[in-house]
């Protein structure tokens, strides 16, 4: 928490990541992550399964304790404000559970009962909006139908931040859109939402900035925009003869040359200068742009090699 | 009483209630079966350490009967199925189930959910325990009478104090461990050993002290059906079951859940 010039107290981050890791051993586990989610910001947190996003989520909840490092939510330390965070915290875990034998609204009740209670109708409110059945055992339900009963429970006392692993598995695009633009709306009231997802057309749609994960290692935060501009650039460059893809390969920053014919696929990243003006020495009948897949920048920092 | 310990109530009553009215019906049926079978068994010539553990095999008194058909093997594996059952799905359960993670995420301190279960646990095991003394006292009565309803009392209170022994042992077991199998598989293990030790120790002289380490000793050596509540007994029984409470909170309190 920081004090503001004009005497209003204003938390700088919402998520203060510092140094955190969770050594589980043989090389599993988070290390030394240094993150920070800003008042009113999507973080997406992406990665492969298994590389560490629920980890470092359940650390933030105290479910599990770091080996190293610290954290604070909301100003509240993760290992002595634990209560505090959770209070002004909502939390859809991965993979929860609900008691079955009772109905959605039984365990929402119960919930809101752990935080004091929660606003009149907020439930139903809800319900409504994702179409939930919460009147049938939690046993009956199908994953989806589950999966809401989770969105509720953790939206239902309007928290200052959400934490939500992996939120949209299992929900129909229907409610998937339902619950974007539910989202956008928590943002634009100046709440935080830290969302985690193995693929990047999940959260491409909300998210402000990302954060990659892999092996338990940050790999890159960046905003979409400004990793949409790293995108490697490919350039068709059809010749009048068939040209030689190893002078093209041997140009600083070109990734991969192949020839089909006449035809040469050029992949590089930075400017196009050089490739230009290598092309520009021979007969050249036309040239075709295209650029990446934003999907594919993400493969890319998921492999191995990647850096 | 607060939202934890009622949600548990009502998750967890079914197993304790239907426990419960199968005592007191099999009480019934062995308190009426009494005046006829008495006369035909009178007291089994049986070897020593069979005659411990079937609790005297004496049939020739109604307190006899009782002692052998209730209270020596049926009564104490009811109280102790139905704590361990209750206290390792309470904890490693619900673990296991991914439930808990749901329920710690709210604003609920780890310490006052595990002793809002362990509340419920308790109230459940008192709810057992006086549900059999109601069906002692019928049952007595149907053989005939005899027994002081205090003295059945005495006996319902050291089989709840048996019961909640082993239930706090599987609370801290499930609580330390969150795995289901080593919450109720070591109470109930420690129960059949506590059970046999309690029988057999004392005839071979060189190990006959470690009866005491069995919650049976302190369950059923001072046979209070006969003797009334053995307070020095009930006692042991009531400080195990509190130091394991505490086992379960230390245990629980920075361990890393499961999920």
């Amino acid at each position: 928490m920081t004090t503001t010039a004009q005497g209003k107290t204003a938390v700088s981050s919402v998520i203060e990541i510092r140094g955190l890791s969770k050594d589980f051993g043989e090389g599993r586990g988070v290390f030394d992550l240094e993150l920070d989610v800003d008042p009113g910001e999507i973080l997406g947190f992406l990665g492969p399964n298994g590389a560490g996003k629920s980890t470092t989520m359940r650390m933030l909840l105290g479910l599990i304790r770091p080996t190293g490092g610290r954290a604070s939510v909301l100003g509240s330390d993760i290992a002595s404000g634990s209560l505090e965070i959770r209070r002004r915290t909502g939390y859809l875990a991965g993979d929860f559970g609900l008691y079955g034998q009772l109905t959605g609204r039984r365990m929402l009740n119960h919930l809101a009962a752990l935080h004091g209670g929660v606003s009149a109708g907020a439930i139903d409110e809800l319900g409504e909006r994702f179409d939930a059945s919460l009147d049938r055992p939690i046993r009956d339900l199908s994953t989806g139908n589950r999966q809401k009963v989770g969105l509720i429970q953790a939206l239902m006392h309007r928290p200052e931040l959400l934490i939500l692993d992996e939120p949209i598995a299992g929900l129909d695009p229907l409610v998937q859109r339902n619950f974007h633009e539910l989202l956008r709306e928590v943002r634009a009231e100046g709440r935080s939402v830290f969302l985690s997802s193995h693929t990047l057309s999940e959260v491409d749609r909300v998210a402000d900035r990302v954060a990659i994960l892999r092996q338990g290692r940050l790999v890159v935060v960046d905003s979409l925009e400004h990793l949409r501009a790293l995108a490697v650039r490919r350039l068709d460059i059809e010749f009048a003869r068939p040209p030689d893809p190893a002078e093209f390969r041997a140009i600083p920053g070109v990734r991969t040359a192949e020839t089909a014919g006449t035809l040469l696929h050029v992949s590089f990243e930075g400017s196009a200068d050089a490739v230009v003006k290598a092309a520009a020495a021979h007969d050249v009948l036309s040239i075709r742009s295209r650029e990446d897949e934003l999907e594919e920048i993400f493969l890319r920092y998921y492999q191995k090699d990647a850096r | 009483m607060n939202a934890t310990a009622r949600m548990e109530l009502r998750l967890r009553y079914r197993t304790a209630a239907s426990a419960g009215v199968g005592l007191v019906i099999v009480i019934m049926i062995v308190g009426a079966l009494y005046p006829s079978l008495k006369d035909t068994f009178g007291k089994l010539n049986v070897p020593q350490g069979v005659a411990n553990l079937l609790g005297g095999a004496d049939y020739s008194t109604l307190t006899g009967w009782l002692q052998s058909e209730i209270i020596a093997t049926y009564g104490p594996l009811v109280f102790c199925a139905v704590a361990i059952a209750t206290a390792s799905s309470t904890t490693a359960g619900d673990e296991d189930d991914r439930v808990l993670a749901i329920l710690l995420a709210h604003p609920v301190a780890r310490t006052q959910l595990l002793l809002a279960k362990t509340l419920a646990l308790t109230i459940l095991i008192v709810a057992v325990s006086i549900a059999t003394w109601i069906g002692l006292i019928i049952g007595v009565a149907i053989a005939g009478g005899g027994i002081s309803s205090a003295h059945l009392a005495a006996q319902s209170l050291h089989l709840g104090l048996l019961g909640l022994a082993l239930g706090t042992l599987a609370l801290a077991l499930g609580a330390s461990t969150g795995r289901k199998p080593i919450a109720a598989g070591g109470a109930a293990g420690v129960a059949i050993l506590g059970f046999l030790l309690n029988g057999l120790a004392p005839l071979i002289g060189a190990v006959s002290w470690t009866q005491y380490l069995s919650p049976f000793y302190y369950y059923a050596s001072g046979r209070p059906l006969t003797n009334g509540a053995q307070w020095q007994h009930l006692a042991v029984l009531a400080a195990a079951s509190f130091a394991l409470i505490g086992v379960a909170v230390a245990g629980f309190r920075r361990r890393d859940l499961r999920g």
